[in-house]
């Protein structure tokens, strides 16, 4: 597999070649990287793919990730189901 | 159907006293053995896909079997995003694989 068909993130397959195009295109942080890529966005809750993008984010020359709020963990931590959260019975 | 059921094991012995139970995943009837995982009585029957991704349609399977991923999630008796990988096996479950949007 060539390097940029390389999946980054896998719940939502998104490959290399689309993040370094949206970091290229808009020099944007990580966590713009995840809302315009869906990256990171996934079930697994970014647990794969959170410090790739980081990474990915620091070395294609978006801004730092010290000043920059890197991408952050977000409830919940597992995917809920509505009717769970209407109370339904477990 | 080419069991891949590891039999007889050097550590946890053989299946002598294993109940065994039938599910159905995606209307196929599959043998699995009380005390199997869903993802791991579907591999015993040589099943790897349990679905397909929802966007692009990839076929997914186990990744991490540990519960974290949510690789292995399949509707189970009409409950959906229930994990293959944690929940253990009950007698005649009908299970479905989620596919593409």
């Amino acid at each position: 597999m060539s390097g940029d068909q390389t999946v980054i993130c896998r719940c939502e397959e998104i490959t290399l070649k689309e993040i370094k195009e949206t970091v290229e295109r808009f020099q944007c942080s990580s966590r713009e990287v995840k809302l315009r890529t869906r990256a990171g966005m996934g079930p697994c809750g970014g647990r794969t793919c959170r410090c790739m993008i980081d990474r990915l984010v620091e070395q294609l020359g978006g801004p730092k990730i010290s000043n920059d709020v890197s991408l952050s963990y977000r409830p919940p931590v597992r995917p809920v189901s509505f009717g769970i959260l209407g109370g339904e019975p477990k | 159907m080419n069991s891949m059921r590891v039999t007889d094991h050097p550590i946890l012995g053989t299946l002598e006293n294993k109940k065994q139970v039938t599910i159905t995943f995606d209307d196929v009837p599959y043998p699995a053995f009380e005390g199997d995982t869903i993802a791991s009585a579907l591999l015993a029957s040589g099943v790897r896909t349990l679905r397909h991704q929802e966007d692009k349609g990839t076929p997914r399977g186990i990744y991490c079997n540990i519960g974290h991923c949510f690789e292995c999630r399949v509707r189970v008796n009409g409950k959906n995003t229930v994990r293959a990988c944690l929940t253990p096996v009950e007698g005649d479950m009908r299970i479905e694989s989620g596919g593409e949007l």
